[in-house]
């Protein structure tokens, strides 16, 4: 089964995300801020398929931060090169985007249109095999 | 023999005598009056009169003359031709005296309607150097008064006459040079520490015209494109009016301004009837003279100054030089007022930006929290519709998790709602005790009392704001200290520098904030703290604080805490006489507040016994029984619930610090007899004990 990394700091985001995702037939593993979405990810590297990261959040100072969600993709990709990494964001910039594509993320996703977030998961699963 | 010697000594003495009463005159007006008041006086003629050359040497003009005849003659502004048919024009004329022993028998004297009685006359040359500068005339009633040799008696005093106008001249001309210095220099003076043109300029020109006596001044600056000077300032009511009608003169020859402006040099006409380029102006018909002075700095000319006279060739060297220092000073001063005009222009682009920016990142904040918040209902609505189109079946678990996460959103979209117009709501200003504010706050926040300590100085133990707004903002101060992770909250109240106005400082030894965070801090919608917080609690703070004619700063430090400084308006209370009116005993349920204290304190003196406790077990019997919203040892419920047990519940006043509609609904409910604000003054807890 198709594993994802689901980190956002909105409680109630993050919970209806989950359920949208168990609901598709995906396990999902949950985390609130990059220390404990790093620590999710170390101790599940192998199993997990596919992280979905909140871009601003709180970074692994726990303090909020702008673009934090790009460091814990940094993080993750120390370990795990080839990983498929959806950056979440309230924000619909093109600069944005770049930034997320240049950081190695395959997707970058706007907050609002989840209807197509599953649709994008599996896409981005089914390019990266 | 004898006799004739005698009257020529008699003559030199007097002359003599004359002659050194006059030297000693120095204003040219006083020392013509005195000449022929002395000259009569001493030899005892019947008239005598000084005549000066006017500057086109064509006429003798009358200056002073003897008595009822001088007067009338100087109102008629007598002159005489020079080399015409009169004693006074030959005598000038050929820098001789002349004498009429039989006036009728003179061919050259003109018949005098003011001096019927003259018989005889001498006219003497005032002579300096080899010019004459005018002539004296002295006339007596007797025929064949005066003698050959008198001429040369009477032609010593004369020339000193002459010499003293010559003396006075020099004097006033020396006078008027100082005169026009310290206007100068006044003008440089008093245009230097004015940095506003809207105030410079006027002030120049009021100056110029008082300093120089001076019919009107006026300065004009070039518009923007270089086509046109127009007037921005203009001495009295031609001034006023050439301003309201917007008055301009196009660069170039049509004016003298214009001219003046074009060429960047001075222009002078002192008779303005004869310079070409004068503009007639009607404000202005009595202008005999005319300067224009061009405005320049740094090679740049930026306008010119007009300055008028109502006499004709009234600006002599020394006023152009004068004139032109005055005019270099104003340049230099409209040049400082443009600067600062430029700077605070700049100054307010860069403010207009940054409200801009601070406007910007506040609504992207509110967009994303909005966002955020919305975002959960509109997710578990589209899953829940899924799934019933999918099989019908719904998770009966699931189903309430997901209506609790739309409830819980719709909360917090609410709870938001209530922080933005909670704020705005109308303000009721009253007088508020301090500490009772802090202390409501704190409880109604879960802010322990080891945590907040007050220090609050006697005469700055009230402040004059709503206390529901009050609270409010108190209690976001507090909340942030807390979740800033402070271990100590210490609110120091004193008088501040301005004169009835209290600061009130708030320090708290929690985490700070970095520069940027402050720079943030004043915007809705921005939080370090999370997604759960909605950033909402400091610019609502600082909004309340607004509406109470106060302000509010921040300091901090990141590790070491923050600062916030509240300047509010300090509030007095007064005392009064206590009314009880039929109240004898109170029970007080209440902890040992600053609040329960003041109406101790209050209550002191009169008949009414004051018992406090918080003991629900023993309620001792009372007329009245209020109880503080806010007690912290007991819960309000249980407070109720005792009441109710004691049937003490009608007799029963809730008093609240920060009043709350739906809280007062909810006590009316329980069968109190009311629900108000807590009493600060005498006068409010006789309103109370009615």
């Amino acid at each position: 089964m198709t594993t994802i990394l689901l980190v956002d700091d909105e409680k109630l985001i993050q919970r209806s995300l989950e359920k949208t995702l168990l609901r598709a037939g995906y396990d999902v593993l949950t985390a609130s801020d990059c220390k404990s979405g790093g620590e999710i990810f170390s101790q599940n590297a192998d199993a997990v398929d596919i992280a979905v990261l909140d871009l601003n959040m709180p970074g692994f100072d726990g303090v909020p931060k702008n673009d934090a969600g790009l460091d814990l993709l940094n993080e993750i990709k120390k370990t795990k090169a080839s990983l498929p990494v959806i950056i979440l964001t309230a924000y619909d910039e093109v600069g944005k985007a770049r930034d997320a594509v240049s950081s190695g993320a395959s997707a970058f996703f706007v907050k609002g249109r989840e209807q197509g977030l599953v649709e994008l998961i599996q896409k981005t699963l089914k390019l990266d095999n | 023999m004898t006799n004739h010697i005698e009257r020529q000594a008699k003559l030199l003495k007097a002359s003599a005598r004359a002659a050194k009463n006059i030297t000693t005159i120095l204003d040219p007006y006083e020392l013509f009056q005195r000449t022929v008041d002395i000259i009569c006086d001493e030899f005892g003629f019947y008239y005598a009169g000084v005549f000066l050359v006017d500057e086109a040497r064509q006429y003798a003009v009358l200056k002073a003359g003897r008595g009822d005849a001088g007067k009338a003659m100087l109102r008629e502004e007598h002159k005489l031709a020079i080399g015409g048919n009169s004693m006074i024009g030959a005598s000038i004329a050929n820098k001789k005296g002349r004498i009429a022993l039989d006036v009728g028998e003179e061919a050259v004297f003109f018949e005098n309607p003011h001096l019927p009685k003259t018989r005889s006359e001498m006219a003497l040359p005032l002579i300096i150097g080899d010019e004459a500068i005018g002539a004296l005339t002295v006339q007596s009633v007797e025929e064949a008064a005066f003698h050959e040799e008198d001429i040369d008696a009477l032609q010593t005093m004369a020339d000193q006459l002459a010499v003293a106008i010559q003396n006075s001249k020099l004097h006033r001309q020396e006078e008027r040079r100082s005169r026009l210095l310290k206007a100068a220099n006044r003008v440089g003076k008093e245009t230097a520490s004015i940095l506003d043109l809207d105030q410079l300029l006027p002030q120049t020109v009021n100056i110029i015209c008082e300093a120089y006596g001076l019919y009107y001044a006026g300065v004009f600056l070039l518009d923007e494109k270089g086509e046109y000077v127009v007037l921005r300032a203009g001495y009295g009511k031609a001034g006023k009016a050439m301003l309201e009608e917007g008055h301009k003169l196009r660069v170039g020859t049509d004016s003298m301004i214009g001219a003046c402006v074009a060429m960047g040099e001075a222009r002078i006409a002192l008779d303005v009837g004869e310079e070409r380029v004068h503009f007639k102006n009607p404000h202005l018909p009595h202008t005999r003279s005319e300067m224009a002075l061009p405005l320049v700095y740094g090679g740049k000319t930026l306008g010119a100054v007009t300055i008028q006279s109502s006499e004709e060739r009234a600006f002599g060297e020394d006023d152009i030089t004068t004139l032109l220092t005055m005019a270099e000073h104003l340049a230099v001063a409209i040049n400082n007022a443009r600067l600062i005009d430029e700077l605070k222009e700049a100054h307010n682009e860069i403010l207009r930006n940054k409200v801009f920016e601070a406007l910007t990142a506040a609504s992207t904040e509110a967009i994303h929290w909005i966002g955020n918040k919305t975002l959960p209902i509109s997710l578990t609505v589209s899953r829940l519709r899924e799934e019933l189109a999918a099989d019908g079946k719904v998770d009966a678990d699931s189903l309430k998790e997901d209506l609790d996460m739309i409830a819980e959103s719709a909360a917090q979209i609410i709870q938001v709602k209530e922080q933005l117009i909670g704020a705005v709501r109308e303000m009721k200003p009253r007088l508020v005790l301090l500490a009772d504010a802090f202390q409501a706050a704190a409880l109604q926040r879960g802010v322990s009392s080891e945590t907040l300590k007050l220090s609050i100085a006697p005469e700055a133990a009230y402040v004059y704001a709503d206390p529901t707004q009050l609270v409010r903002a108190f209690g976001n101060l507090l909340q942030n200290a807390v979740e800033a992770g402070a271990k100590t909250v210490r609110v120091d109240s004193r008088l501040g520098e301005e004169r009835g106005v209290l600061e009130i400082r708030i320090e708290d030894d929690g985490a700070g904030m970095s520069r940027e965070a402050q720079s943030k801090a004043w915007s809705p919608f921005f939080s370090q703290r999370g997604a759960a917080h909605h950033g909402l609690g400091l610019p609502a703070a600082l909004h309340v604080i607004s509406q109470s004619q106060g302000h509010m700063a921040l300091v901090s430090e990141e590790g070491k805490g923050t600062t916030a400084a509240l300047f509010m308006p300090q509030g007095r209370a007064v005392r009064a006489e206590l009314k009880a009116e039929g109240v004898k005993s109170i029970l007080l349920i209440d902890d040992n507040d600053d609040w329960s204290n003041l109406l101790s304190e209050l209550l002191k003196g009169s008949t009414v016994k004051l018992t406090r406790s918080t003991d629900l077990k023993k309620l001792p019997a009372a007329d009245l029984i209020l109880v503080d919203e806010n007690v912290a040892d007991v819960s309000l419920d249980d407070v109720f619930a005792a009441l109710a047990k004691a049937k003490l519940t009608a007799k029963t006043i809730v008093l609240a610090s920060a009043i709350n509609p739906e809280n007062v609904t909810r006590y009316l409910r329980e069968g109190v007899k009311d629900a108000t604000v807590k009493p600060y003054s005498t006068n409010e807890l006789n309103e109370l004990l009615k």
